[in-house]
């Protein structure tokens, strides 16, 4: 009983990851109907981007971090103008594409610039077992994914306080509920959709530097975004309570699912699992979680 | 000047319905079959077939299915490659384990279990539409990969994963040099390719486009939705699983799950993209396209004599930049910019 | 029009209500149409009219009442049963495969006479050559009736409002409908659109014999062309009758004018 409930605490803490990921993406969809599938690459170019300025140029992780999110910000900013500006009302679907292109073209400029090997990046937190947990429970609780998880925690609240009481986070609502009728009350789409981009950009490296942090600088990095999509499909694409309570369920379940299923069928099933969990639940449930429910009229 | 159809009178519906309507169009189509079938196989090198050829029509038949699911029906669908994996391992196995099967009833029946578990695997679009269902495309793609990695059954209990295919041979005869496969895949796909527009332009087809365009209104004229996407997956999976058979067999001569990653999946995608949605012309020429286009690119590399580990990433770059390009500029693709010319082309030299 | 022969009832719905969720779209609806007739439902804006027509033809499932045709007593409608039963529609937003030509909608209009299957369609052989042709002839026919003959391979996408409107009647009648239910065919047209629509339903019901239920804004063309009109209001029925008892029609006034 006691590894069944450090199995859950470890997938809840990096349910609390996901749930990050899965954030990105909300934001974007909602201020502008974009599935941004690109966030995966935009994680792994942030991490690459962090490491190869400390490489490179000899740069500690403190200064790195910064220009790193400068650089980020601005790629947000000019994949608004640049790619998603000329398809402004086309089908989700072409946009959804777009965004794929958009994936292969960061991947292969951030192996272009940064090269493709494995790197360490190290934030200063150490990856073991937290003492009092261990000394007064017995149970392992890395000590990485208590603060990896509390930092998500605070950046995943402060986005629900962006989106939920600010101006911005009005002006978002109202761009996500309909353009047109958002330009006529004097919103600054455009500019809405630069902020949102932007702020995409800082989550993928937030993201990025906990993901690094804990399993290196890879391309398999890349991943974390088709990890992310089992969480859209659970808490509903345009929901940010959705994504929350959608990324700790896939974590846990997932983990779960790994320890105690996996040995029957031969392990591996992390890749595939929390889709068919998310699958089976769409069939129930279209519109997901918290989603809300579409009359379809003619 | 050339392509004119003026003085072509059509007499009877039949002539009008034909594949081809302008004679220009049949003669063209008439010259690439016969240089196809007789000129390429005695000017190619071995090269030119197994690098280029092959893996140019294998990926045109798979664009062609993807593009009946995507193109016509307008499903999302990021798993091809598992619909081919499927195909692959299933003539595999009906090879292994049925004494004396012939390769192309084995390629048929490859092709008839990739369009069964199109079926199962389609079942959510009744449901669900949009990203949704690409997402859950993406969890067939990962679930049909691990399954044939997992299940040694598959594989025969080979331990690698890595199996060497069967010999190929139909009627005592063996295809063994590139050429040979070549005839072979190209019989099958030219095949292939006039069934699908044979159904593009019957009413299966119109059923597909008509529930791609406004499902509400095709089911008000009597079109059942759930049979038209079930149909739509299983002949798109059928197409998919037979060039996944084609890949195994005619290009990889081995069979592997890993053969069949995401990786495969957006190629196709892409091809459908840059090609042009919703055209069989459009399947071949967006195959070709990303078929060449590492070729080059490694060419221009090479002369540049920049390290060869920038190809890859170059080509992942010019890759994603293509498609933004095109779904910016011409969303329809290269079939699209074929047919402005041919337009043009009707009314040169005298454009007034 | 009075040499035209008005049969049975061949369509009867029977207190109809329908909701979704807590709101009520329809409430107790009841009425009939006779074989051959023209029957318009009016009402303003929102009063159920289109909810009405999706109704009939099985798109929305009442919580409550039945709806009878050709004597069979129905809980609901299922799209699918309609179509075959020879219900046929237009939308009041045009509902046609924006990416297929003229031709091509039209002839979805007869998806329900193609008994091929889709292994014969792609060898393109025997009944499905056949069946393609016979089809096609039939729908020349129609686009004679309906003069659409030189957009005949025009992509839908392309063409202006009034004639989208028209092709979407073409793709109603392809299917050689008993019953043809059309929702604002005349909505947003100019006038001579609006004569040459009227035309076309006019000799539609005329030489094909087909009973319409028509939704209309045009009182004009509403009384000009019905033979009976229902109307609603707030998803109820106020009125029943002949267009000249329906503009007498004290509660019709009022629902049109306001109350006095």
């Amino acid at each position: 009983m006691q590894f069944f409930f450090e199995v859950l605490i470890a997938g809840l803490l990096s349910g609390v990851m996901y749930a990050l990921v899965a954030l990105g993406f909300v934001l974007i969809y909602k201020a502008s109907g974009v599935f941004n599938f690109a966030q995966g690459a935009m994680v792994f170019f942030a991490a690459l981007t962090a490491v190869g300025l400390q490489e490179k140029f000899g740069l500690s992780i403190w200064l790195s971090i910064p220009i790193t999110m400068v650089v980020m910000v601005a790629l947000g900013f000019l994949t608004e103008r640049v790619v998603l500006r000329p398809l402004v009302n086309q089908h989700d679907i072409t946009l959804f594409m777009a965004t794929i292109g958009l994936t292969f073209f960061i991947e292969g400029f951030a192996q272009l610039v940064w090269g493709a090997e494995v790197r360490k990046l190290d934030l200063g937190i150490a990856d073991e077992p937290i003492e009092a947990i261990m000394n007064s429970t017995g149970m392992l609780v890395s000590k990485f994914d208590v603060t990896a998880a509390a930092i998500c925690g605070v950046l995943v609240a402060a986005l629900a306080f962006l989106f939920n009481k600010t101006k911005i986070g009005r002006a978002l609502r109202a761009v996500a509920d309909d353009h047109q009728a958002a330009l006529t009350v004097g919103i600054p789409l455009q500019h809405v959709w630069g902020v949102v981009w932007g702020v995409a950009g800082f989550v993928a490296l937030v993201a990025g530097l906990l993901w690094g942090a804990r399993n290196g600088v890879q391309f398999a990095l890349t991943f974390v975004a088709l990890k992310a999509l089992p969480v859209l499909i659970l808490g509903g694409f345009t929901s940010v309570p959705g994504a929350i309570v959608g990324g700790l369920i896939i974590g846990a379940t997932e983990k779960l699912a790994e320890v105690f299923i996996g040995p029957l069928v031969g392990g591996g099933i992390e890749g595939w699992f929390p889709y068919v969990l998310a699958l089976l639940f769409l069939l129930v449930r279209p519109e997901g979680l918290f989603g809300e429910k579409i009359i379809r009229r003619i | 000047m050339i392509y004119r159809e003026a003085g072509q009178f059509k007499t009877s519906y039949e002539k009008d319905s034909q594949i081809f309507p302008i004679a220009q169009d049949r003669y063209a189509v008439v010259a690439l079959l016969l240089i196809a079938f007789v000129a390429v196989p005695l000017m190619a090198t071995p090269y030119v077939f197994s690098a280029i050829l092959i893996p140019f029509l294998i990926f045109a038949l798979a664009t062609l299915g993807l593009n009946i699911l995507t193109g016509y029906a307008g499903q999302m669908s990021l798993g091809t490659a598992a619909f081919m994996a499927v195909g692959a391992f299933a003539s595999y196995n009906f090879m292994l384990r049925i004494e004396g099967m012939p390769v192309l009833v084995a390629f048929v029946l490859g092709g008839v279990c990739a369009a069964i578990v199109g079926i199962v695997f389609g079942l959510p679009s009744l449901r669900i539409r949009g990203f949704y269902l690409a997402a859950s495309t993406l969890a067939t793609q990962f679930f049909v990969v691990w399954c044939l990695t997992k299940v040694p059954w598959f594989t025969n209990n080979s331990s690698s994963g890595v199996i060497t295919a069967q010999q190929i041979e139909i009627l005592g005869f063996k295809f063994d040099t590139p050429q040979e496969k070549y005839l072979l895949v190209l019989a099958i796909v030219a095949i292939m390719a006039l069934m699908a527009k044979n159904m593009v332009r019957s009413t299966v087809g119109r059923s597909w486009m008509a529930v791609r365009d406004m499902d509400v209104a095709a089911e008000v004229i009597g079109f059942r939705i759930m049979r038209t996407k079930l149909t739509a997956f299983a002949v798109s999976s059928f197409y998919c699983g037979v060039a996944g058979a084609l890949y195994a067999y005619c290009y990889l001569g081995t069979v592997e799950p890993e053969a069949y990653n995401l990786d495969v999946s957006f190629r196709i995608l892409f091809m459908v993209i840059i090609g042009g949605v919703g055209s069989i012309l459009g399947s071949f020429l967006g195959a070709a396209f990303i078929v060449l286009l590492p070729v080059v690119l490694s060419v221009i590399v090479h002369y540049t004599g920049l390290p060869n580990s920038v190809t890859s990433n170059l080509e992942l770059m010019v890759f994603g930049a293509l498609i933004i390009f095109f779904l910016i500029v011409e969303p329809h693709g290269l079939a699209r910019l074929w047919q402005i010319g041919k337009e043009k082309l009707r009314l040169w030299p005298f454009p007034h | 029009m009075s040499e035209r022969k008005i049969g049975d009832v061949i369509l009867k719905v029977d207190n109809i209500s329908l909701r979704f969720g807590g709101v009520k779209a329809l409430t107790d609806i009841s009425f009939d149409v006779r074989e051959h007739e023209i029957r318009s439902i009016i009402g303003p804006n929102g009063a159920g009219k289109s909810s009405m027509l999706n109704v009939i033809n099985g798109v929305y499932h009442p919580q409550e009442g039945t709806v009878t045709f050709h004597g069979e007593v129905r809980r609901d409608m299922d799209t699918h049963q309609a179509a075959e039963h020879g219900i046929a529609r237009t939308f009041q937003n045009i509902a046609l495969f924006s990416g297929m030509s003229v031709l091509d909608n039209i002839m979805t209009g007869r998806n329900l006479k193609i008994k091929s299957s889709f292994v014969e369609q792609a060898l393109w052989f025997g009944r499905a050559r056949r069946e393609e042709m016979e089809n096609r002839r039939v729908v020349e026919e129609i686009i004679d009736f309906l003069q659409l003959q030189h957009v005949r391979k025009t992509p839908v996408a392309r063409l202006p409002y009034g004639i989208k409107k028209r092709v979407e009647l073409a793709r109603a009648l392809a299917a050689e409908p008993k019953m043809l239910l059309l929702d604002e065919p005349m909505a947003g047209m100019n006038v001579e659109e609006k004569q040459d629509m009227c035309r076309f339903v006019l000799d539609t019901n005329d030489q094909f014999g087909t009973t319409i239920v028509l939704i209309e804004h045009d009182m004009g063309v509403v009384m000009d062309i019905s033979d009976r009109v229902v109307v609603l209001d707030y998803g109820k029925k106020i009125g029943d009758g002949a267009p000249d008892e329906v503009r007498n029609n004290p509660d019709v006034i009022k629902a049109y004018l306001g109350a006095h």
